[in-house]
């Protein structure tokens, strides 16, 4: 099969190789520059260009069997460009199929541009594991009204439908409220459990007991259960509020997934409130060491990062800050620029050394749950620490271990 | 007043005008509007439906001369202590000099703009370290009224980031109750603002509220995070507890009925950002720019305060009604009330000696159609002859189909108003029959927004000014005030010791009453 595949994301990468390394000819229209962040995507690349299976070009080929839009959501322009060239193709059976999360409705105006029925096949894999997730799939999901459009994708999707058969089938519109509705549903089961934090401090829990015996029960699963310091990322942000203009948009007003965010964006200031606390509302002058920037582990990405609400809290109530990020980037010194003052930015320390961080620090801060940091040497921490004080945004620690090193210590709901 | 040359002939010539209908005079003079209107840049005001003539209004320019008008608008931007009574300046003209503040005022404005910008970026906590979102203002008087009425008026214009801003001011404390009942103590700041910080009616409402955050904080320290002190008096804040960073500070030349200026305006800073407040502030000094330095043929104020005067002392009409067009200056009037009455509301002239002529007349208001089904009647058909100033703005609040709709009703009403009070209309049936000739000014504004509603605030202020020294009494004092809250702290006494002997019948009376009914204190708050 000749493959179009349209993007330069993670998912448009990984769809490119995958569809490649099962025999299918495959020209990748985008570039390579986040292959690094996936793990094993470079090495599939490669391999492909070297088998001649795949190529990466500027211009395309209209009569391809596949046209695969992987686009970012932003792109819906580039998107609408490319459907006005496909109006010209002649190939009588060719499938186009969007994997995009462009705005609701965005689909129809694509297939009235593109003259062809749209296939809707919505990519759920999450960053990290996006391989694994595209060649064996939970589900796959064709939204789609055009009988051969589907046999015709069934037949490419088939190496990766062997176990048993994943394929579940719908409207094109069900299709791409499913992808949303998966990304509200977590994050609500996320600021679900956070609410439930703060019962749990308040009655004496602790929510990581909790979640434990929740996780058991067959009918909620154990999946997105962790209360923590609020999910960061752009997805989960995005998808919510497309649902909430939807819903918006017929004149209802629920306000069921506008809670959901509230609750994750003042979740992202959790710890900051502990110690504005602990302190009795006069933390100006106090050396706050954070461990982790980036919203997950493995991942340069600070978008949305809790990290940053607590930067900016503590900067400004006159704090000294001392950081440490295994994966610290320039995108995070851009972000310093465009949001902190001279003054402020001048507040914040980069450390190159987790422990250093800790130096002379009032409190430490852990905030996201890279490696390093689940098993700290305490007596170093203590020895650096001119109080030691442990907050733990991600409930990693066994509270009594921490305490029975002397640190007074504070968890999410615990 | 009565003693100057210009009062005479005056006086003799309304009595001959007072004869004329107004429709009448439309009738022997078709130009009336060319004759009888001046505008300056955003602001027109039309005095043609005021029963008077170039004779009339010669004549009052010559009073004014005469009480020498001049020299006081001249004393009182020089900062000279005009308010004599309490050897003070009235300074507020001094607070909205944008260009080229002085050090004490620019030093507040930099201590409010710290606050609205901490507050705008969320970073402004609470005891729980939350973010401050609602902020309360706590006051009465000037402290309340016309952050009251600016900030409604300019809500469309609110910043972005704007908490939501509440005003409480009556000492029953039902106000602050019912919104204490909806806010959440962890997001909630309250503005104490008092002049003196001495205010009962303040206070008492300053100490409900800081019990009410008490029981959720778990320190005082916690607790003043929650609360701003703005007055004269940096002493009484602190002994409050008032944080020393929360405390903001004015002069004592700075009236309270002109504290907007000030840092009294925080709430509305808070509202519209620093750049709203300024832009405010400059409207109000491009009014007072207009009024030291145009001649006063052409001076609206000085025109407005020579008109209220005519109708007051020559045409012997009872009340001036404010009728705003618009319902975001539902408050207007209100804040009027206190600014015209609070300052001419007064029988002694500068000399101690009693006045011999009326001074302010009542004045009261509402938006024009809403008074329209309310007390129009009365000015319509009824035996009151009363002044009336219509407010009215050229835009309307959107370019929208359906707002173009409603901005032109509401247009085609107030012109109606003023036109049938002036033209009236005859009936046999004297149910139907209108007598007109009630006299009105009408006030065109470009639009309302900070610049426009500065000018026309500090519009009425000077017309007060200009009636007071035509009057020759002060309006910077308020000396009336004093005597109730004498008594009210006494009776609050007797409340309490539940005599009632040295009292007159009638209020020792209805204490007996009160007091037969007290159902006793819980421990609630």
């Amino acid at each position: 099969m000749k493959i179009n595949v349209f993007g330069s994301s993670i998912s448009a990468l990984v769809c490119a190789g995958c569809l490649a390394e099962s025999g299918n000819q495959v020209v990748l229209i985008g570039h390579r520059d986040n292959e690094t962040i996936e793990p094993g995507l470079v090495k599939l690349l490669d391999a492909q260009i070297d088998a001649a299976r795949l190529s990466i070009e500027s211009q395309f080929d209209v009569e391809a069997d596949f046209q695969i839009l992987s686009l970012n959501a932003n792109q819906c322009q580039e998107a609408k460009i490319i459907c006005a060239k496909l109006a010209h193709s002649t190939n009588k059976d060719m499938c186009l199929v969007i994997r995009s999360s462009f705005t609701m409705g965005t689909i129809k105006q694509l297939s009235d541009i593109a003259k062809t029925d749209c296939l809707v096949n919505p990519d759920f894999a999450s960053e990290g594991q996006a391989i694994q997730a595209f060649t064996r799939p939970d589900r796959i999901i064709i939204g789609s009204s055009n009988p051969q459009n589907t046999r015709n994708f069934k037949r490419l999707f088939a190496p990766f439908n062997r176990n048993q058969d994943v394929i579940i089938e719908m409207s094109e519109a069900s299709a791409e409220l499913t992808k949303y509705a998966t990304n509200a549903m977590l994050a609500t089961r996320i600021s679900l459990m956070n609410e439930l934090a703060i019962a749990a401090e308040h009655l004496g829990a602790d929510i990581e007991e909790v979640r434990l015996g929740l996780g058991a029960d067959k009918r909620i699963g154990s999946s997105f259960l962790y209360a923590g310091i609020g999910f960061g990322g752009t997805h989960f942000g995005e998808d919510l509020n497309r649902i909430q203009a939807l819903i918006n948009a017929t004149g209802a007003r629920e306000s069921l997934l506008e809670s959901v965010i509230t609750i994750n964006e003042q979740q992202k200031e959790l710890l900051f409130r502990k110690l504005w606390q602990h302190f009795d509302c006069q933390i100006e002058h106090k050396t706050i060491a954070i461990w982790g920037v980036s919203y997950k582990p493995n991942s340069n990405s600070i978008e949305g990062a809790p990290s940053l609400a607590l930067i900016k809290a503590f900067v400004n109530q006159g704090c000294q800050l001392k950081i440490f990020d295994p994966m610290l980037d320039v995108n995070f010194m851009i972000w310093m620029k465009e949001t902190l003052s001279l003054t402020q930015q001048a507040q914040v320390e980069i450390c190159a050394d987790m422990y250093e961080a800790t130096q002379q620090a009032d409190a430490l801060c852990v905030v996201t749950e890279w490696k390093p940091f689940w098993s700290p040497n305490l007596v170093a921490l203590k020895e650096n620490m001119a109080t030691p004080i442990l907050l733990d945004g991600r409930n990693l620690y066994d509270k009594q271990w921490i305490e029975h090193n002397g640190f007074t210590y504070f968890g999410v709901g615990r | 007043m009565i003693y100057t040359a210009a009062y005479p002939p005056l006086k003799a010539h309304a009595n001959q005008l007072k004869t004329q209908h107004l429709a009448d005079l439309f009738k022997a003079e078709p130009n009336r509007f060319e004759a009888f209107s001046t505008a300056i840049e955003g602001l027109l005001f039309d005095y043609s439906k005021q029963k008077i003539d170039s004779q009339a209004l010669d004549g009052l320019i010559k009073l004014a001369e005469e009480r020498d008008l001049s020299e006081w608008i001249q004393k009182l931007f020089a900062g000279e202590a005009i308010n004599h009574t309490e050897s003070r300046a009235a300074g507020h003209t001094r607070l909205r000099d944008v260009n080229n503040p002085s050090p004490d005022v620019s030093k507040q404005w930099d201590r409010m703009a710290n606050i609205v910008s901490q507050v705008h970026q969320k970073q402004l906590r609470g005891y729980s370290g939350k973010p401050i979102t609602e902020v309360v203002n706590i006051g009465v008087g000037g402290s309340d009224l016309g952050p009251l009425m600016v900030t409604h008026a300019l809500d469309k214009d609110r910043h972005p980031q704007a908490p939501g801003i509440h005003f409480v001011s009556t000492l029953d404390a039902q106000q602050l109750q019912k919104l204490l009942n909806k806010l959440n103590p962890e997001t909630t700041l309250f503005i104490i603002a008092s002049k003196s910080f001495a205010t009962i009616d303040t206070l008492s409402l300053a100490d409900t509220a800081k019990a009410w955050i008490q029981q959720y904080a778990k320190s005082e320290s916690a607790t003043l995070r929650h609360f701003i002190g703005i007055s004269t008096n940096a002493a009484k804040m602190a002994e409050w507890g008032i944080l020393p960073d929360y405390q903001l500070l004015f002069w004592d030349w700075v009236g309270g009925r002109f504290s907007l200026w000030s840092a009294i305006g925080l709430s509305i800073a808070l509202a519209q950002g620093m750049a709203g407040y300024k832009s405010m502030l400059a409207g109000a000094q491009a009014m007072d720019q207009h009024f030291k330095e145009t001649p006063f043929s052409k001076n609206i104020p000085v025109l407005m305060g020579l008109i209220g005067i005519w109708n007051t002392n020559f045409l012997e009409l009872a009340a001036q009604a404010i009728l705003p067009y618009d319902s975001r200056l539902k408050y207007f009037a209100s804040y009027l009330e206190q600014l015209e009455m609070e300052s001419n509301g007064k029988s002694t002239r500068r000399d101690g000696t009693k006045v011999t002529y009326r001074t302010n007349p009542i004045l009261w208001g509402e938006v024009g159609p809403n008074a329209q089904h309310a007390f129009y009647q009365l000015l319509h058909q009824g035996t009151e002859r009363v002044m009336s100033d219509f407010i009215l703005f050229s835009q309307g609040v959107s370019t929208s189909k359906r707002a173009t709709f409603h901005h032109q009703l509401n247009v085609a009403n107030c012109l109606a108003q003023s036109r049938a009070l002036m033209i009236g209309q005859a009936s046999d049936d004297l149910n139907k029959h209108y007598p007109g000739d009630q006299v009105s000014s009408t006030l065109l504004l470009e639009t309302l927004d900070a610049h426009h509603l500065g000018m026309l605030i500090a519009l009425y202020e000077h017309k007060v000014f200009v009636q007071s020294v035509i009057w020759n009494i002060n309006p910077f004092d308020q000396w009336g005030v004093e005597l109730g809250k004498k008594l009210a702290s006494e009776i609050m006494q007797d409340i309490k010791s539940g005599s009632t002997d040295h009292l007159d019948s009638s209020t020792a009376g209805i204490l007996k009453a009160v007091l037969a009914h007290s159902t006793g204190v819980s421990d609630e708050n």
